[in-house]
C-alpha cells in the first residue's frame, strides 16, 4: 500500500496518529528511565525527575558495570536461567506428553495438581522453601535457585504444553506406533518438533520471568558474589542516599538480553499465543 | 519450515550462553586487570619484606562471612575500605563480603540467623532491635572480646549499657548520627528569622514563612518512619523522655490523654495551617528533599545524612538547630540512632569472626569511619580534635540531651513500629480521626505486649 493511499481517509490519518499518541504514552516510563541514566543525581535533586539534564553523562553506564558489579551479576544471571529454563522444557514437556496422550487413573487429578499448583501464591512457599533447601544443604548455592525455579515453573509449562499437545492429531502418533516406534521416540522426533510453536513461544516467556526474578534470589542467596542482576543491583538501594541514575543505567543494561532473544523468538511468541484461536 | 523454527531458537540458545561465557567486555578487563596488577605488586612488596614462605598462605585463607546493609554509596565505600584495610592487616583471613539492600536486609536478617550457615558478622542497628534477636538466643556473647579489647573502659557507659542484656555483651555498637531540624540559612536570613528555641518561636517561622509563600516544612512519608520522627519529638518535647521510652517499652498504653494531646494541640494544627507541603505521602524523604533544594520548602526534620544527598556544592547553604522546646520544665531527649555489629550465634568461624569484629571496634577502623562519612565514632580513643564545625555541633547537641533515644522503629518492638508508623499515616490523611486510630492503636499494643 502507498503512503498516498494509507492516508485516503480521514479517519485512517486520525487513527494513525492517535495510534502513535498511544505508543509514546506506553514508551513513556522507558524514555524516563533513558533520561535518568544519563543525569547525574544531583540534577536530578536541583531540576526534579522530569528534566532536560544541564549536562549528559554515559558515566552511569560504565559505573553500573564496574562498581555497581553488572559484570559479576550478568554472567550470574545466566548461570541460573539457562539451566533452569532448559530443564523446566524438558521436564514438563514429558510430563504434558504423558498428561496429554496416556490414559491412566489419576490422570486428571495429576494434571489439576500441576494447575492448582500455580495458582498457589509464592510467598507462602517463602518459609517452607528456605527450610527445605536449608536441610538440603542448598542454601547460597546456585542449584538451589536453579532447582526452585525448574520445579516452580513445571506446573504453569505443563498445562499449557498438554493442552497444546492434546490439538496433534492421535493418527500421527498411532501411526509412529504401528511402525514399532518406542514412546520415548514418539516423544521426540514426532511430539517435540510439533510442539515447538509453543515451546518457543513458552522458552521466551520463562526466560523473561526466571531472569527477572529478585524475591527467591534474595531469600536463597546470601553471598554477593552469587547473585543475579536483579538481587545484585538493588544492592545500590541505600537507607537514606539511592544511587537511582546508576541503578536504572544498570536495569537498562540488564534488559538487552530479554528484548534480543525476544526480538528473535518474537515470531513464534506470537504464534504460540494465538495458537489454538481459530481452531 | 520447521528446521529454521529450531534453527532460530537453538541460535537464541546459543548466543545467550555465548552471552553468558563473555561475560564481562574488553574495556571493564582491562581496569579490573591493572587493579589485579597493583594489587600483585603490594603482595610481593610485602613478601619483600616478610617472608617468602608467605605466598603460599593466601590459598587456605581462613574465611570470615561478613553481610553488611550499608548500601548507601558513601558508607558502601567506606566499607569495602574497611575490609581490605583488614585483610591486609590479616593476610591469613579471608573476608567474604556482601552488601544487601537496607530494607531488603531488614527482611533477609531472619533467615541468615536461622540458616545453618549464617553469615558470620552482620551489621544491625542498637538497642531494642538487637534485643529482639538476642533474647531469642541468636546473637553470640562477644563478653570476652570486650574484655579482650579494653571496651568497658574505652566506651561510654550509654554505648555499654546499649549493648548489654544481663551483665553480657552481645552488641558492638560503632557509629551514630544525630537528628535535628534542618534549614535553608539562606531564606532565614531573607526574611530575618533566628533558629527558633521555643515552640512559639517555632510558629512564628512557620507563620512568616507561609506568609511569604513559602512551605515551611517538607517531609516524605512514602516510608513512614520520617513521620514516626515527629512522633518522638513531640512525644518527648510534651510527655517527656521518660513517658516516651516507656510507652516504646509498652507500659504505657496509647490512649492515653498525655499522647493525644501530642497529636490533638501540636501536631495537627501544623497540618491543619498548611505548614507541611502537600501530598508527603507521595515522596519518599528524598525526594521531598528536593523542595529544600529549590526554596520552595524550608526546614525539614531530618537526620544527619540529609547532609549525605544534599547537592554537595549547596549543602554550605543548610544549618541545623535542636527541636524546639515546648515545655521547659521536661528533661531534654534526643534521637540519635546508633548502629554496629555483632556475630551469629550459629557462627561457623567464631575465632576468626572475634577478630574482624576486634578490628571494626578499634580506634583505627573508628577513625576511619569517622574521618571518611564524618560519622560520630563511639570508641573514646577516637581523636575528634578534628572534627568539622557540624560534627562538633551535633556532638554539642546530643552532649547537652538529658536522654538519648534510638528512634521510634528501634525503641520499640518492630510489630508495633509497623502499626504505630501506619497509624501516623493514617492519622496525616485524617487528622480528625486521631481519637479512634489510637484507641486502635491501643488494642494493637496489648495483642503485641502480651504475647512476650
Amino acid at each position: 500500500m502507498s503512503t498516498a493511499k494509507f492516508f485516503s481517509s480521514p479517519w485512517r490519518t486520525l487513527g494513525f496518529f492517535l495510534l502513535i499518541l498511544i505508543t509514546l504514552i506506553w514508551l513513556l516510563p522507558f524514555l524516563t528511565a533513558l533520561l535518568t541514566s544519563v543525569r547525574t543525581n544531583d540534577d536530578i535533586l536541583t531540576q526534579g525527575f522530569i528534566a532536560i539534564p544541564k549536562e549528559w553523562t554515559l558515566q552511569n553506564f560504565v559505573t553500573a558495570w564496574n562498581r555497581g558489579g553488572l559484570h559479576k551479576y550478568l554472567p550470574n544471571s545466566f548461570i541460573i536461567t539457562i539451566p533452569a529454563l532448559f530443564a523446566t522444557l524438558l521436564l514438563s514437556s514429558l510430563s504434558a506428553y504423558a498428561l496429554a496422550r496416556f490414559k491412566f487413573p489419576g490422570n486428571r487429578l495429576l494434571f489439576f495438581l500441576y494447575v492448582g499448583g500455580t495458582m498457589l501464591p509464592f510467598q507462602v512457599l517463602l518459609l517452607p522453601v528456605f527450610r527445605l533447601t536449608d536441610a538440603l544443604g542448598l542454601y547460597d548455592t546456585h542449584l538451589g535457585l536453579i532447582l526452585f525455579h525448574t520445579a516452580f515453573q513445571l506446573g504453569f509449562c505443563t498445562f499449557l504444553l498438554r493442552n497444546y499437545m492434546r490439538t496433534v492429531p492421535g493418527e500421527i502418533l498411532e501411526a509412529a506406533r504401528i511402525d514399532g516406534c518406542g514412546e520415548f521416540r514418539i516423544w521426540a522426533q514426532i511430539m517435540m518438533p510439533l510442539t515447538l510453536p509453543a515451546l518457543a513461544a513458552l522458552a521466551t516467556l520463562e526466560f523473561t520471568w526466571i531472569f527477572n526474578d529478585y524475591l527467591w534470589a534474595i531469600v536463597l542467596l546470601r553471598t554477593d558474589a552469587l547473585k543475579p542482576v536483579t538481587a545484585g543491583l538493588a544492592t545500590l538501594q541505600g537507607q537514606y542516599v539511592t544511587d537511582w541514575t546508576v541503578i536504572v543505567a544498570g536495569a537498562l543494561i540488564a534488559t538487552v538480553p530479554t528484548v534480543l532473544l525476544f526480538i528473535f523468538l518474537q515470531r513464534y511468541f506470537i504464534e504460540g499465543l494465538t495458537l489454538g484461536a481459530t481452531k | 519450515m520447521k528446521k529454521t523454527l529450531f534453527a532460530v531458537v537453538a541460535m537464541a540458545m546459543i548466543l545467550s550462553l555465548a552471552l553468558a561465557a563473555c561475560g564481562p567486555t574488553p574495556t571493564p578487563q582491562i581496569i579490573e586487570k591493572t587493579v589485579e596488577v597493583t594489587k600483585e605488586v603490594v603482595v610481593t612488596k610485602e613478601v619483600v619484606v616478610t617472608k617468602e614462605v608467605e605466598v603460599e598462605k593466601p590459598v587456605d585463607r581462613r574465611v570470615v562471612i561478613y553481610n553488611s546493609y550499608a548500601s548507601d554509596p558513601a558508607p558502601r565505600a567506606a566499607d569495602e575500605a574497611l575490609v581490605k584495610m583488614f585483610e591486609e592487616a590479616h593476610p591469613d583471613i579471608e573476608v567474604q563480603h556482601s552488601t544487601v539492600a537496607h530494607e531488603d536486609f531488614k527482611q533477609a536478617i531472619r533467615a541468615y540467623l536461622t540458616a545453618s550457615t549464617p553469615p558470620d558478622v552482620m551489621t544491625w542497628f542498637a538497642g531494642n532491635r538487637a534485643r529482639f534477636f538476642i533474647d531469642k538466643g541468636l546473637i553470640m556473647d562477644i563478653s570476652d572480646v570486650w574484655e579482650q579489647e579494653g571496651w568497658n573502659e574505652d566506651y561510654p557507659a550509654g554505648f555499654r549499657a546499649l549493648s548489654t542484656v544481663n551483665d553480657k555483651q552481645y552488641f558492638l555498637p560503632t557509629s551514630w548520627y544525630w537528628w535535628a531540624v534542618y534549614y535553608r540559612k539562606d531564606i532565614f536570613e531573607q526574611y530575618n528569622l533566628q533558629e527558633p528555641q521555643t515552640w512559639e518561636e517555632f510558629l512564628q517561622v512557620c507563620e512568616t514563612l507561609k506568609a511569604n509563600g513559602i512551605t515551611p516544612l517538607t517531609i516524605g512519608t512514602k516510608y513512614p518512619w520520617t513521620a514516626a520522627a515527629w512522633f518522638d519529638y513531640l512525644n518527648m518535647r510534651v510527655n517527656g523522655p521518660e513517658f516516651h521510652i516507656n510507652l516504646m517499652l509498652g507500659k504505657e498504653a496509647y490512649n492515653d490523654p498525655r499522647v493525644l494531646k501530642v497529636f490533638t494541640d501540636y501536631w495537627a494544627p501544623l497540618i491543619e495551617n498548611g505548614y507541611f507541603i502537600d501530598d508527603p505521602a507521595a515522596y519518599t524523604w528524598s525526594e521531598a528533599l528536593q523542595f529544600m533544594v529549590d526554596g520552595s520548602s524550608a526546614m525539614y526534620l531530618m537526620g544527619d545524612f540529609l547532609r549525605d544527598s544534599y547537592p554537595a556544592d549547596q549543602v554550605g547553604k543548610i544549618d541545623f538547630f535542636r527541636f524546639p522546646v515546648i515545655d521547659p520544665a521536661m528533661p531534654i531527649g534526643e534521637d540519635a540512632p546508633t548502629d554496629g555489629f555483632f556475630i551469629a550465634a550459629q557462627s561457623q568461624h567464631p575465632e576468626d569472626a572475634k577478630t574482624f569484629l576486634a578490628f571494626l571496634g578499634s580506634v583505627e577502623a573508628q577513625q576511619y569511619n569517622a574521618d571518611v562519612l564524618g560519622r560520630l565514632p563511639t570508641n573514646l580513643k577516637v581523636d575528634t580534635s578534628k572534627f568539622t564545625p557540624v560534627q562538633q555541633k551535633g556532638l554539642e547537641l546530643i552532649k547537652g540531651a538529658d536522654y538519648v533515644a534510638q528512634f521510634y522503629d528501634r525503641d520499640t518492638t518492630p510489630e508495633m513500629a509497623e502499626r504505630g508508623m501506619s497509624a501516623f499515616s493514617e492519622f496525616w490523611a485524617n487528622p480528625a480521626k486521631i481519637q479512634a486510630i489510637l484507641e486502635q492503636l491501643e488494642l494493637e499494643r496489648q495483642e503485641i505486649f502480651a504475647e512476650e
